[in-house]
């Protein structure tokens, strides 16, 4: 059945239950179990260019979200060696030489431990679609399936915050920078896939509480009640 | 490649690389909304927090203590001590990397300097501080350039100038060489060439010196570093080398100022004052009194014992001063004291002048008129700006006998007003520095006695109560926390004096006041106060430690060319933010102190 149609425009329930008939090793059944409650995994790839069919992940990071805290002291992080040649546009983009990544592992071997790493949680990204087009890459050969896990757009998350009530016509800018500088989270150095995945999480549980609390970012640059006094 | 937490921030950086990769490897970050508890007060403190982003609330009660920004960590104290002494609560979104109780306990039980930055009392914290202060002082000393030296001007003279001439323009412009002109070349001559000239080789005084010169002139530049030409003076041997300044010679750096460059020489100063012959040269030396200041904290020096030192040289300025404008009959028959903080030799820049004249008896009225306005008008020329108060010798109120004095003390003891108030305090701060010292004894004994206090117990108390109130007048300097918390750290800047200075200052002279205690200085007082059991001598040690950090701090901030006792937040560091921090609780304890002795509640 839904033959042809991409699993990822079903929804989440029936996604899953089609995702499990289809899983070929019973052993990632844990995939489909729901996570600890108020767990998610933010996460994040470089890759040797921008081509989910072509190109090829080089580093792998995630670390794992809890309510309130970001556990970076059990976060998740290998160096992949690619198969696909490295496009001279991603080098400069993310440092990593052919040099460097000729030490790395396998990623028939990295994506099973990053599943582990997952289990069912809730994955959290920017521009999430494209890192998880890379893992199913690697996945759907071993598995038979795509991850399945439900997934959170962070700049989905700020689009609503920001611009959900802005009038038609509004210069919508979301960029990770501007994310950034709109919450006022430390800018690291971009582009190392731990740091990606870290400054994600912290803009996921910023907007995340944003949310919770009401509170809209001023398209002129601040959370609309920062200077009200507070209870 | 940088990772979200700095390792070279304090107290980290004394971190082995060991040791900072395993707290690195077990920091996780916890994020806080407004509101938002991190640390309940009276609950153990799971991990010790460092703020990334945000601000969070030090309270203790309702009330706000404190205010913690980026790079501060908090709490150790119940990190250590098992419960939290305070509450910490997220005044905005915050986020905080979460170290571990364990592995903070280790880290503090493995590494004793790490340890001291959380551990000790401030007054230790301070000490372990000021050694490395005192360690890091030759470095800043080795950046001073040439130009910030004492140089001779230079002089020139020509070729054919005699041997007599040379001396005699020598000794007019007190140097000991000269830059002699000879064609397109310019040489060198100096004292000694010329003695041995005539001396050891019978030339006539008539000789020209052009021959005696030396043109193989060793010059720096001003903008060369002093040990360059620390360095250049030992190799070549030379007692003084020649500034060049790229297009001329503008003078000579002796190996004197270098001397006392690097040394410090107040002894110089203070013989200037002592040999000075009119009010012309002690205003050269009072200048120099500035300077000093500036050199010795640049060396590194304690700020108690800058106080010290520029005391000693304002008081030996102004007993000859004194000496220089008051008739014989004053300077036998008066005794010259200066009050407030040049009383208590807390004086470090120059403030306001606050002094007075105690007269025996009656003075010839033309005579004294004369010297109120010389003695006054003297000191304003040396820099001394006077006094808003007029509480200046010019004032016939503050130079008058000691019965008349006697008459303003139960004046001031009848209608106890703000003025007598302040009138008691800087009384009782005064030091004799001229004249008859028995006076200044005599006019103390009778204030205490006119006040009805310093005798038996119970006696004066409400008097006492009211004097003491005072300490509270300014608000504790919350405000410097809220500073923090402005993105570009620009806030309104803390007043350092009102917030600790003040009220450390004014509630000692209170405590010692009501104890009939004869010291004058803040510290000397402090120390007494703990032997008379006013507070245990641990607390002593942390409240005096806190007045010279508060002191050291206006004193930087003054040298910085900021005006007044005013301290940006964020021209500090993060541990001297950690110090202030402490500083001031150590003053709102002693507030406390105060509060609860005086029965202040009851106001």
């Amino acid at each position: 059945m839904a033959a042809g149609i991409p699993a990822r425009l079903l929804p989440a329930g029936l996604r899953r239950r089609l995702g499990r008939a289809r899983l070929r090793d019973p052993a990632y059944g844990f995939l489909f179990e729901p996570g600890p409650e108020n767990e998610a995994v933010s996460f994040d790839c470089e890759t040797t260019g921008l081509d989910p069919r072509r190109d090829d992940i080089v580093a792998l990071a995630a670390l794992r979200i809890r309510g309130n805290r970001l556990l970076t002291s059990e976060r998740f992080q290998a160096v992949v060696r690619p198969q696909a040649a490295m496009a001279r546009q991603a080098i400069r983009v993310h440092g990593l030489r052919e040099a460097d990544v000729v030490e790395g592992r396998r990623i028939e071997d990295v994506v099973p431990e990053f599943l582990r790493f997952v289990g069912g949680r809730t994955l959290v990204g920017y521009y999430l679609e494209f890192d998880v087009r890379m893992i199913d890459k690697t996945l759907r050969p071993l598995l038979g399936i795509g991850l399945p896990n439900p997934c959170v757009e962070v700049s989905a998350l700020y689009y609503d915050r920001k611009y959900g009530d802005a009038p038609a016509g509004a210069t919508i800018d979301l960029s990770f920078a501007a994310i950034l500088r709109d919450l006022d989270i430390p800018a690291l150095d971009r582009h190392d896939a731990f740091n990606d995945a870290l400054m994600t999480a912290m803009m996921y549980l910023k907007l995340r509480d944003l949310k919770d609390r009401g509170i809209r970012i001023r398209r002129d640059g601040h959370p609309a009640d920062r200077h009200m006094p507070m209870g | 490649m940088a990772g979200i937490f700095d390792r070279s921030d304090p107290p980290f950086d004394r971190l082995t690389d060991d040791e900072a990769a395993a707290l690195e490897a077990a920091l996780d970050i916890g994020y806080f909304r407004p509101g938002e508890i991190v640390i309940a007060q009276g609950r153990p403190a799971e991990a010790l927090c460092i703020v990334i982003k945000g601000a969070v609330e030090e309270r203790d009660g309702d009330e706000t203590v404190a205010l913690l920004g980026p790079k501060d960590c908090f709490d150790s104290r119940a990190l250590v001590q098992g419960e939290a002494a305070h509450g910490f609560v997220a005044r905005e979104e915050t986020l905080c990397h979460m170290l571990p109780r364990e592995i903070a306990l280790r880290l503090i039980r493995d590494n004793p300097r790490f340890a001291a930055f959380f551990y000790l009392a401030l007054s230790q914290k301070l000490d372990a501080i000021a050694r490395e202060d005192e360690a890091g002082s030759a470095g800043t000393l080795m950046q001073a350039r040439v130009s910030d030296l004492r140089l001779h001007p230079a002089s020139f003279i020509g070729s054919d100038a005699t041997i007599e001439q040379a001396g005699h323009l020598m000794r007019a412009i007190d140097s000991n060489a000269l830059f002699v002109r000879d064609g397109a070349r310019t040489g060198v001559i100096t004292g000694m060439n010329l003695s041995k000239a005539v001396v050891l080789t019978r030339q006539p005084i008539s000789a020209p010196v052009g021959r005696l010169a030396h043109y193989d002139v060793v010059s720096v530049r001003p903008d060369d570093f002093v040990y360059a030409a620390l360095i250049l003076m030992t190799k070549t041997n030379k007692r003084r080398v020649a500034v060049h300044d790229g297009s001329d010679y503008v003078g000579f750096l002796e190996d004197i100022e270098l001397l006392s460059f690097l040394s410090g020489n107040a002894q110089l100063v203070a013989g200037r004052i002592d040999r000075a012959a009119g009010l012309p040269d002690l205003a050269a030396a009072a200048r120099q009194i500035e300077e000093q200041v500036r050199l010795l904290r640049r060396q590194g020096v304690k700020v108690e014992v800058i106080a010290e030192i520029v005391s000693d040289l304002n008081r030996r300025l102004f007993a000859r001063t004194f000496a220089l404008t008051a008739p014989a009959e004053i300077q036998t028959q008066g005794c010259l004291i200066v009050m407030g903080s040049e009383g208590r030799g807390e004086q470090t820049m120059r403030t306001d002048q606050d002094n007075a004249l105690i007269l025996r008896a009656p003075a010839d009225p033309a005579a004294l008129d004369a010297f109120r306005r010389d003695f006054t008008a003297a000191l304003e020329g040396f820099g001394f700006p006077p006094c808003p108060g007029e509480v200046m010798v010019r004032n016939p109120v503050w130079s008058r006998t000691l019965e008349e004095y006697r008459a303003a003390f139960r004046q001031w003891a009848a209608i106890p007003d703000e003025t007598a108030h302040m009138n008691v305090a800087i009384f009782y701060d005064a030091s004799a520095v001229a004249g008859d010292a028995s006076l200044l004894d005599a006019a103390k004994a009778a204030l205490a006695e006119d006040l009805g206090i310093g005798g038996e117990a119970g006696r004066g108390s409400a008097y006492m109560a009211h004097f003491a109130r005072a300490t509270e007048a300014f608000p504790m300097p919350i405000g410097f926390f809220n500073n923090l918390l402005t993105p570009d750290g620009q806030g309104d800047a803390v007043d350092l004096k009102k917030g600790g200075i003040f009220p450390i200052v004014h509630g000692v002279r209170s405590l010692a006041l009501e104890r009939g205690l004869t010291e004058t200085g803040t510290a000397a007082r402090i120390e007494r106060l703990a032997e008379r059991g006013a507070f245990s001598p641990a607390f002593a040690r942390d409240l005096t430690q806190s007045l010279f950090l508060l002191m050291t701090m206006r004193l930087d901030a003054q040298l910085g060319a900021i005006k007044g006792a005013l301290v940006r937040p964020a021209d500090l560091s993060s541990v001297e933010r950690d110090l202030l921090r402490e500083a001031f609780h150590v003053v709102k304890q002693f507030r406390e102190i105060v509060r609860r002795h005086f029965n202040l509640g009851m106001f």
